[in-house]
């Protein structure tokens, strides 16, 4: 008992002292952002700023629309997440519930999405929204115009289905009880109704989960609205954070930007860690 | 299942499906054409054969990217996936503190990578950057991270796995904790040391998430483009520059479309030949276990 109460404390030193080192840039990022330049750039280092400077932060979203991106971060998110829940929770239910003709023709070929990297698309993807018809000046055969480059719909429909939402979807609703779909098709509940009254409503750590998992990808993403977006006003507070330093080299407003882009995220984190954790591990153990 | 649900089935997966179809399976077809085609995004493209692969192979610069690409890959999966398996085999005892260490760990793999290169341009600034005061404080030369050609592609890969092992960490312990605790027990009663049972029960019996772990870090690793884009736009001198990189160069910036495609399918040969590398050596991993 001596023995292990000695290694569990050695482990518990090894841990602190890592994790100390894993969570030490957040914790600089934040002072660094309370300091002013000529705390950052003196000689001697300080770990806490003389006098709180919390001034950084409007400044450092003074001289651009930063209120307008992130009204754009967050309405792209939202609409991405919401729409994908919406087709990826019913191409799940299909592809799992329903027999129907080529069903597992059309599964395989999903299945070979998750080994596609986003980054290896995004040529094509670029070429396909500046050609879809009727939209941004284009004519019936997608040509003259912008297409949905520069806009809400451009910066979403590519995900707004995704091959691992459908994948995690599927095994899901395959956990879901034979009887389940007999007791319904007797009372005459249709495939819709069975979907929306009874799958829907008992999926509810998978919808979060998803979710979750959707909004932080959308909050996070850098490359896609990198090629997709030209105008400042269409822009996200990830193109704007990249955009920041090339305008301002002050490190302790780039790092008042940083930890107020980051901020969003850990704090849905920590409210929803619960379902955080298990949409990863749904998605790590199945795989 | 005993019910035919043709129109219903085939009404509930279109809207997924479609948006796959155009934004997922169609681009790698066109990634594919335009490997053959010349094409600046404004005129007609025309068929120009196999010039653009001829072509990445006596391109220094590409070369030089395949080189970095590789390294950084290699660089960065396996102390990723050994990290995660040590913190992971660690969390999933009695420690106290258990779930602040899993948060600690896990926050860098949660944030973006815009954020994360910003504040690791800081950290790497040989004026003001926090490193190089540390390492001016424990007596060492100060260096010059992100600017220097031999550290710049290190540094990255540094920065990578600080982002990735909280991953495999959360994978590897939902991997662990579907061993069946009775092993353990059966391993207690014949006397068998801590590190045995780790390498004869844990190790076989989480087998199945290390595979899929390789699998998913090698599918990102050899697509990394970010941070470098971000953080070195390929420099120093090239010492950074990236697969990924020299794609999205090519194609947005010098608008060779068809060049850039190229590329484009010779990291889709490249994944897929380690996918099936992979699976090829996970399932033989497997069977003997």
């Amino acid at each position: 008992m001596q023995k292990k109460s000695a290694s569990t404390y050695i482990l518990f030193i090894i841990l602190l002292l890592a994790s100390i080192v894993v969570v030490m840039p957040f914790v600089l990022m934040i002072t660094a952002s309370l300091k002013t330049s000529a705390e950052i750039n003196a000689s001697v280092f300080k770990f806490f700023p003389a006098k709180m400077q919390f001034s950084n932060y409007p400044k450092a979203f003074a001289n651009s629309p930063w209120g307008r991106w992130f009204a754009n971060t967050i309405f792209v998110t939202v609409l991405a997440t919401v729409v994908s829940l919406v087709t990826n929770s019913m191409a799940g239910f299909s592809f799992a519930r329903l027999q129907f003709k080529g069903r597992d023709l059309l599964f395989y070929s999903v299945l070979l999405g998750i080994m596609v990297p986003p980054q290896l698309t995004i040529l094509p993807t670029f070429l396909i929204m500046r050609g879809i018809p009727l939209t941004g000046g284009n004519n019936l055969w997608g040509q003259g115009g912008t297409g949905l480059i520069d806009s809400y719909l451009g910066l979403t429909l590519p995900i707004f289905a995704g091959a691992f939402g459908i994948f995690l979807c599927r095994q899901y609703f395959l956990n879901f009880p034979d009887s389940l779909d007999d007791a319904a098709e007797i009372d005459g509940a249709g495939v819709w109704k069975r979907f929306w009254a009874i799958y829907v409503p008992n999926s509810k750590p998978l919808l979060l989960s998803l979710g979750i998992l959707k909004g932080t990808y959308t909050w996070n993403d850098y490359i896609w609205p990198l090629v997709v977006v030209y105008s400042e006003k269409m822009m996200t507070v990830q193109l704007g954070l990249s955009r920041f330093r090339d305008v301002i080299i002050n490190w302790e407003l780039l790092m008042a930007a940083t930890a107020t882009v980051m901020l969003p995220l850990v704090i849905l984190f920590i409210l929803s860690q619960r379902y955080f954790v298990s949409g990863l591990v749904t998605s790590g153990m199945k795989g | 299942m005993k019910y035919k649900h043709n129109i219903s089935g085939h009404l509930m997966i279109l809207p997924c499906y479609v948006i796959y179809l155009f934004f997922v399976l169609l681009p790698v077809l066109m990634t594919v054409w335009f490997s053959f085609r010349d094409y600046d995004l404004f005129t007609q493209s025309n068929f120009v054969g196999i010039d653009n692969f001829t072509r990445l192979f006596t391109d220094p610069l590409f070369l030089v990217s395949v080189k970095n690409t590789f390294i950084y890959a290699l660089g960065t999966i396996i102390p990723q996936i050994l990290l995660g398996l040590l913190l992971a085999v660690l969390l999933n005892t009695n420690i106290p503190g258990r779930g602040f260490f899993r948060l600690a760990f896990y926050i860098p793999y949660l944030v973006s990578m815009v954020s994360v290169a910003m504040l690791w341009l800081w950290i790497y600034d040989p004026a003001s950057g926090v490193l190089n005061r540390f390492v001016k404080f424990i007596g060492l030369p100060p260096q010059r991270w992100l600017f220097d050609m031999k550290l710049a592609l290190s540094s990255l890969m540094v920065m990578g796995v600080w982002k990735m092992s909280g991953y495999n960490m959360i994978i590897y312990l939902a991997g662990l904790q579907q061993i069946p605790p009775q092993l353990y027990e059966a391993a207690d009663i014949d006397g068998i040391s801590g590190f045995r049972k780790f390498l004869h029960i844990t190790i076989p019996l989480i087998q199945p998430t290390t595979f899929f772990l390789v699998v998913i870090n090698t599918i990102q690793s050899f697509a990394v483009f970010e941070q470098v884009n971000i953080m070195t736009d390929g420099g120093p001198s090239n010492a950074t520059t990236t697969i990924v990189h020299q794609m999205y160069e090519r194609g947005f910036v010098d608008f060779q479309m068809g060049y850039a495609s190229s590329m484009g399918v010779f990291l889709l040969l490249i994944t897929i030949l380690l996918t099936v590398f992979n699976f090829k050596y996970g399932r033989e991993g497997q069977d003997l276990s």
